[in-house]
């Protein structure tokens, strides 16, 4: 019985298979019937598929987005700063270049520095360079334009702190250029000056341009002072009540000249 | 037995289903597992060693991987036929398992 059994399975078995293997001679046909009755099941799973399948790829690629942001972000840090640079440098050549037009080069031995903090209430701001750099106290300060700012009062190491002519402590002769009017220009505070002992009987006016003068030693001769904003006589006083608007403007000065080969002791 | 015969078939056949469409989308580096080998299996492992539906469950589930596959119509469902078959008799003659 048992052995019949086992042959009977064995001969199931062996029907089954030649029935499927013989589906093989209508292969295209029952495929072709499966992929018919299965396409839109097909579709569907297929589309749910991809749009999961997407779904967790995107969410997938978010790292690799955050790490390729994290790269696009140094790089750009890298430019912005080295867009910085060059602007830096851009500055830089044009104060050169203004400077070389001027001759400033062949009439004084100048530093460029850079102002890196400014105290407008004391008239005063601080540069870049130091003692390490050659720098000394009286050293006058020019801009490129040839616009007289002050002089080194304090000198550090690697900075030193520039008063302006504008500042209560300062006080310099000038001159009205062009004239034989001199004058003493006294710091006011607060981008102030006064322009002092002009005797009355000179012929001083308005928008007169102040230079310096060689004659206290202090600053080289011809540096741009200002303009005469204010010129009037009173009869308590021989002297004129004048003031100077300084050429130099200390909230736009980024850069300055340091004249290194002026003695003025 | 009709019934679990015909469910086999449904299931296998949304099986084989799934495996064509759907979880062709989720490779595991770069294979995707197939499902109706690892159900066969399992069917094969679990049920009783004297019940047969494992071994109806190995040649259908063959039979629609070779439908939905490039293979010749036989191939996977004979080859599944004779690994289901050659479980039942190494789990009907030489595995001791607790009578449930």
């Amino acid at each position: 019985m048992k052995f019949t059994s086992i042959k009977a399975k064995i001969l199931i078995i062996a029907i089954v298979a030649a029935l499927v293997l013989s589906l093989n001679f209508f292969r295209a046909e029952t495929k072709g019937f499966f992929y018919y009755i299965s396409t839109p099941i097909q579709k569907v799973f297929w589309s749910v598929g991809d749009s999961i399948a997407n779904f967790f790829g995107a969410v997938g690629d978010l790292n690799g987005l955050r790490e390729e942001n994290d790269q696009l972000q140094g790089f750009f840090h890298e430019l912005l700063a080295e867009k910085a640079y060059l602007t830096e440098l851009k500055e830089e050549n044009e104060v050169l270049r203004e400077a070389l037009q001027l001759d400033l080069q062949k009439e004084f031995q100048l530093v460029l520095v850079d102002v890196i903090g400014k105290d407008i209430g004391q008239d005063s701001f601080l540069i870049n360079q130091g003692s390490r750099d050659g720098l000394s106290p009286g050293m006058p300060v020019i801009t490129q334009q040839k616009i007289l700012v002050g002089r080194i009062a304090e000198v550090f190491e690697k900075f030193s702190r520039v008063v302006l002519i504008s500042n209560k402590n300062s006080s310099f002769d000038a001159k009205v250029s062009g004239t034989a009017i001199t004058g003493v220009a006294r710091g006011q505070g607060g981008s102030n000056l006064k322009f002092d002992l002009v005797p009355q009987e000179k012929e001083l006016k308005a928008d007169d341009l102040v230079v310096s003068s060689a004659l206290g030693g202090i600053y080289p001769e011809g540096l741009l002072v200002g303009r005469i904003s204010k010129a009037s006589r009173d009869d308590v006083s021989s002297f004129y009540q004048s003031e100077i608007a300084p050429l130099f403007n200390l909230e736009s000065t980024t850069m300055v000249f340091v004249i290194i080969n002026f003695d003025n002791d | 037995m009709i019934k679990r015969f015909l469910i086999l078939i449904a299931g296998f056949y949304f099986l084989a289903l799934l495996q064509t469409s759907f979880f062709i989308h989720f490779p595991l580096a770069g294979l995707v597992p197939n499902f109706i080998l690892i159900s066969v299996f399992l069917i094969n492992i679990l049920e009783k060693p004297q019940k047969n539906a494992g071994i109806f469950a190995g040649f259908i589930g063959g039979f629609f991987l070779d439908i939905f596959s490039s293979n010749p119509i036989g191939f996977y469902a004979l080859i599944l036929l004779g690994l289901s078959l050659l479980t039942k008799i190494i789990f009907r003659k030489y595995v001791w398992a607790p009578v449930r």
